[in-house]
This record gives structure tokens, sequence and C-alpha cells, in this order.
């Protein structure tokens, strides 16, 4: 059984979802839980179309029921957790009919999925960004924890909570220290120890204090104590949450520096512009969504002009004073192994061609990976008595809730054939048939009935920070009183409208979530 | 058109991580086709996978560095790109400090790449301020 929360995975995951699909046919029952009536609802048996962000309410009424009914694991919650206790307190008011009220759905569903999902004998839960880009991301991931904590369902094959992440080399950069908070092979930049070690192996002495995340910074650039800013291929302007304020902090900067292999539209605003290599024309690593690190390599030549990231930033390193030099990126590779041995030491270039990918931890050479990551909840005997913990959470509402005068819920994704801010994807194979080739507001019939909008029509969609124009498309995969907007073109840039609200504790923005409303042409 | 060499590789697109073959042929890659030996998608590819890559050989690609001068991106060498972005830099981190500056790390780019991203961050500036888009 498979819980699919917040993913539209035919469009964003297209190969994830086809192997779902035909998992299907051979008895795998997936429950979609979307706002959405998205084309994985075909395939699944149960769709749970509850209200945007009421995802907490809907899991904390299942975690009710499969505890009312003692349908959870009473030994291996007593064996592997903290705090279940304070848990069952927390899910007490959420009966199913008080989640049936937040969430839009029949109670009967919310017990119907809650007991599927504890006495299937294996389940496993896979999520996406409807789940993380909420003003509460974190605790919407923490329930979801909770759930496979209290059921055992996790730590074994089939089993797991699994977030399918949305570009070829996220889970990669983060692992490699390109966070605030983390060095290379995911450890915290606090620990001495570790930090030690690459201090001795680097010469410097590092700053231990953790730095600002992507949202602190922007907020530090209102201010003005951010002056410089140098940004390696991503379009802040176009991608992140109200584009009119993004505009303005990035106008604030002295200094913004931009290295990527077009202009983008946060290019034009840049200072200095540099051009990178691409793919396809270097070589290296990335490491996917299951943590799977795999072989990347050059096709074909660069224009002779064009630089590889690695090679510019050695570059500028050694002219600020500090020599930085490799020849290929396996040396940087072999570096990352002796540095954060725990995770690749095992992974040389040799050994991934030949075995096309690894799972890290993978700490030596004979090690074969490892393919379930958590298979203990609790620190072996004489460690102590931790175990893990259940940290219960209650549902907030989207920040910005529909009212009179914004009566309908936006909320974005993405569409299946572009990609992110469409720098890529607008340069197809010749003679290929492309169904969406511009921008829609995707509304219910009900909706545009009473708007008197028909399909194709130009419409303003307007938020409270900015509005943009673009046709209607009248579907009925969207509710009543929800519009779905993709942030794929520039000419209509649907992060206009959205809203600088952030998950306190990961910084991630309320993509999912804004009022607005939507008024005919003329 | 046969190719002159066929390359395996992984997708740069969403982070399922497909094994694909790039057929070459002059330079340019000519067909991409999903690699049946990948574990992940055992030949299969998506439609952006397939056929999205001729982004690669746009006319449109950047091929020289940029320096604003009186308002206007102005072609200029590697080096006046690289020298003026240095002397910048250190004097921003002499004059305010190391977290006066910011970094925005790319989910695009190779491992290696991002290793030696946050290197330059720690170990040149100073600062921990290293982000990217993880949180969206």
């Amino acid at each position: 059984m498979l819980l699919l929360m917040g993913s539209n995975t035919t469009e964003a995951h297209p190969i994830i979802a086809n192997r779902m699909k035909k998992a299907v046919r051979s008895g795998l029952k997936i429950i979609v839980v979307d706002p959405r009536k998205i084309d994985m609802v075909k395939f699944s048996h149960r769709h749970l179309q509850l209200e945007v962000g009421s995802d907490i309410a809907l899991l904390n009424g299942m975690m009710h029921v499969i505890i009312q009914e003692r349908l959870y694991d009473e030994e291996w919650v007593r064996k592997n957790t903290d705090d279940f206790e304070k848990l069952k307190e927390k899910v007490a008011a959420y009966t199913p009919e008080f989640a049936a009220k937040i969430t839009g759905l029949n109670p009967e569903d919310i017990v119907a999925a809650a007991r599927e999902y504890a006495t299937a004998e294996n389940a496993m839960i896979a999520y996406t960004l409807g789940i993380t880009e909420h003003h509460c991301g974190v605790n919407n991931v923490f329930d979801i924890a909770n759930l496979a904590l209290l059921t055992g369902h996790i730590g074994r094959k089939g089993n797991g909570i699994m977030p399918l992440r949305g570009q070829n080399n996220v889970q990669g950069a983060g692992d490699m220290g390109c966070l605030p908070n983390q060095l290379p092979g995911a450890f915290p930049l606090a620990d001495d120890k570790y930090r030690k070690r690459f201090e001795d192996h680097w010469g410097v002495k590092l700053n231990p204090n953790a730095g600002d995340t992507q949202t602190r910074t922007f907020e530090r650039m209102e201010k003005g104590e951010v002056k410089a800013l140098y940004i390696i291929g991503e379009n802040p302007l176009m991608a992140d949450v109200h584009m009119n304020h993004t505009r303005k902090l990035l106008e604030n900067l002295d200094l913004m520096i931009v290295q990527d292999i077009f202009l983008t539209e946060t290019a034009e605003m840049a200072d200095v512009v540099l051009p990178a290599k691409s793919w396809g024309e270097v070589e290296g690593t990335y490491t996917n969504t299951d943590r799977r690190v795999q072989r990347v390599r050059k096709a074909v030549d660069a224009h002779p002009h064009v630089k590889e990231d690695w090679e510019i930033l050695c570059e500028l390193s050694t002219l600020m004073g500090y020599e930085m030099n490799y020849e290929n990126s396996e040396q940087i590779w072999d570096e990352i192994r002796l540095l954060a041995h725990e995770m690749y030491g095992g992974m040389t270039y040799e050994r991934l061609d030949k075995e096309y990918s690894l799972h890290y931890p993978c700490p030596d050479l004979n090690h074969p990976g490892t393919f379930v990551l958590h298979e203990r909840f609790y620190r072996p005997e004489g460690a102590g008595e931790k175990r893990a913990s259940f940290i219960p959470v209650d549902y907030t509402p989207p920040v910005e809730e529909p009212d009179e005068e914004y009566p309908f819920v936006l909320t974005t994704g993405r569409r299946y054939e572009a990609y992110n801010t469409h720098t890529q994807t607008r340069y197809y194979q010749e003679g290929i048939k492309i169904k969406q080739t511009h921008e829609t507001v995707d509304i219910h019939p009900d909706d545009a009935a009473r708007l008197g909008l028909e399909d194709g029509e130009m419409v303003t969609v307007s938020s409270r920070r900015g509005s943009v124009r673009v046709p209607a498309k009248v579907t009925d995969k969207v509710k009543p009183g929800l519009v779905f907007m993709s942030f794929h073109w520039r000419d209509v840039p649907t992060n206009v409208l959205t809203i600088n609200e952030y998950d306190p504790i990961s910084g991630t923005a309320e993509f999912k979530a804004c009022a607005v409303k939507i008024e005919k042409m003329n | 058109m046969e190719p002159t060499k066929q390359v395996k590789t992984v997708c740069g697109y969403c982070g399922t991580g497909c094994g694909l073959i790039l057929d070459v042929k002059d330079n340019e890659i000519i067909r991409v086709r999903g690699d049946k030996d990948a574990p992940v998608n055992k030949g299969q590819t998506c439609i952006k996978g397939a056929f999205a890559y001729k982004y690669v050989h746009a006319k449109e690609r950047l091929k020289h560095p940029l320096l604003r001068k009186n308002g206007v991106l102005t072609k200029v060498s590697w080096e006046e790109a690289l020298n003026f972005i240095a002397d910048r830099l250190s004097f921003f981190k002499e004059k305010w400090g190391p977290d006066s500056i910011a970094m925005f790390a790319c989910a695009r780019t190779t491992n290696e790449s991002n290793y030696i991203t946050q290197k330059f961050m720690r170990a040149v500036i100073g600062s921990n301020n290293i982000d990217g888009c993880n949180r969206t």
C-alpha cells in the first residue's frame, strides 16, 4: 500500500509514476491525498481530495482512528519510540468528524484510509512539494513521520517515507555541504571533531556558527546587511514567492554575480554574469532522490570560452589568495571520499562505472551500499535509552485564506513538459508535439460558469501582491474554489501572486496556498 | 544520421536519476534514449529526458563573461570578470565582514562542483551563508 501525498507524480516524476503504475498491476493499492484530481487518481483505489494545507488534520485524524481501534503495533512502539502518550493526547481531539470538517472529506473515508494504511503488511508514504511548500511544511513532515512510526511502517523494504526530490542533484547539493549548517557528508558544522577534519585538510580555521538560509538571506538583504550575492544556476527572480518583492531585494545589492548557462531573468539584473558549462559538457556525479550516487559523463565539448562551475570557483579562489587546483572532477571526488568517508569512502569512479549506482552510506570498497537507511530506531544497549520521538503537531490553516475580495485559493506546481523556469525546456527536439505551450489558470467548471468564463478566455488573476493576465482552462481537475497555475513561463510570472510567508524552521515558502480573485477582461 | 559515439550518463532534470544514452555526432547530441541497464528507469524516459536536450546547443547559450558597465551588461574577458569579482569580494569581506556575502548554490550541477562551491564560501570567504533551492 502506498500513501501518495502532495505529489503530482505523473507530471513531476514521470518514471517514478510508471513504476508505481506497474506495481498497481501487481496488486499495490494507492491512496492519493491531493486537492487536485491528478492523473495518479486513475491508478488509485481511493482519492482523498482534501482542502489545500489540511494534511495535518487528515494525518491526526488517521492516527486518532489507529490508536482508538488499537491498529498500531504496541510492541514496536514500546521498543522503538518515545512520547507516545503525548501523541495520543494530541490526536484525541482529531475525531474523524473533526478532521472531516477541516479537510472537507467524509469521516468514513478518513476511517477507511486509516485502517488500510495501518493494517497493510507493507506500507510506504511518498510525498513531494505539496507537503513541504507550506508555512507548516516541517510540521507536515513531522506528522508523516508520526504516522509511519506509530504503525511501524518504516525501516524495512517496502515501507518507509520517501520524499520525491525535484531536481537531479538537489539531494547531492545539500549532502555536499551547500547548506548553512552542514559540512560535506551531511555532518553538522557544529560538530567540533568533524569540523576539525576539514580545517586540517583545507588548512584554514572554519567559522563554527551556522550561516543564513536563503530565506534569512532575503531578510538580511532587505536590511542592507548582505552586500554581495553569488548565484549559481538558479533563477530566484522567477522561482521565488512574491516576485515584485524579490526584485526589490536583488536591486538592493551592491554586487550580484550570476553563473549560469543562459541569460535568465535573474542574470539580466546581475553586475557580473559568468558563462558555465552545462549537463552534457561535464564529468561528475549526481545523487538522486533515493541516495543513489551515479556518474554523469561528458558527451560534447563546450564552447571554448565557457568554464565549468568548479573551475571558475577555483580560479576565483586562487585570485583571492587561497590556492585551489584540481585536474579533473575525479580528484575532487576523491577529496570528498577521503573527508566524508563514512558516506562515500567506497564509491570510486571505477566502482560507479562498473556498478552503475551505489546508495550512500558506502564507507569502504567492499561495502555494497545501503539500500534501507533507517533500520533501527533505538540506541543499542549501553548507549542510553533514547528512541525515536513522536513530535505531535496541530493543524494550522494557510496564512492567507480566501475572503470576499479574494475568494479563490491559488495553488502552484509543475506541468509535464516544462521544467521550473523553462530556461531549458523551451528547446525541445524538432517535431515533438507539446500539449501545453503556455500558462493557464485551471478553474473548475462551476466557478467558470458562475464567472461566465469560456475555456481559453483571458482573465486577470490578482492577489494582494500583484496580478497577471492568463487564459482560463476549465477543468474538473481542481475543486470549486481552488485554482492552479505553474511558474514555467516568463510572460505569466505566477510568483507575482504568491505569498512571502515561510515555515519558521525550514524557511520554505507557502507556494501552495494564497488568496486570489479572478476577473474577466474588458 | 549515424552517431559517431554513444555516451552513458544520467538525466539532468528531476531527481529520479534516469540513466540515458546520448548519441553524439559532430560534437552535437543528436538523440537521447533510456538506458536499459539503468537500475532506476530500465530503459524508460519521460518527454523532458528524451527530447528537451536541445538547450545544450542553443545559440542563446552564454559564451562570454558579462560585466555591467555604465548600466549595460558588456562582454569582457575572463581575466577582467574574475579580477573584478575577486577585488570586490575581498573588499566586502574586509570592510563589512564575511557575512556580508551570501551564496545560492546549484541543485542542478554535480556533487563535485557543489563541494567546491561550499569550500569556496567556507575556506575563502569565511562564511557559512550558503544555501540553495533545497528548501523549495
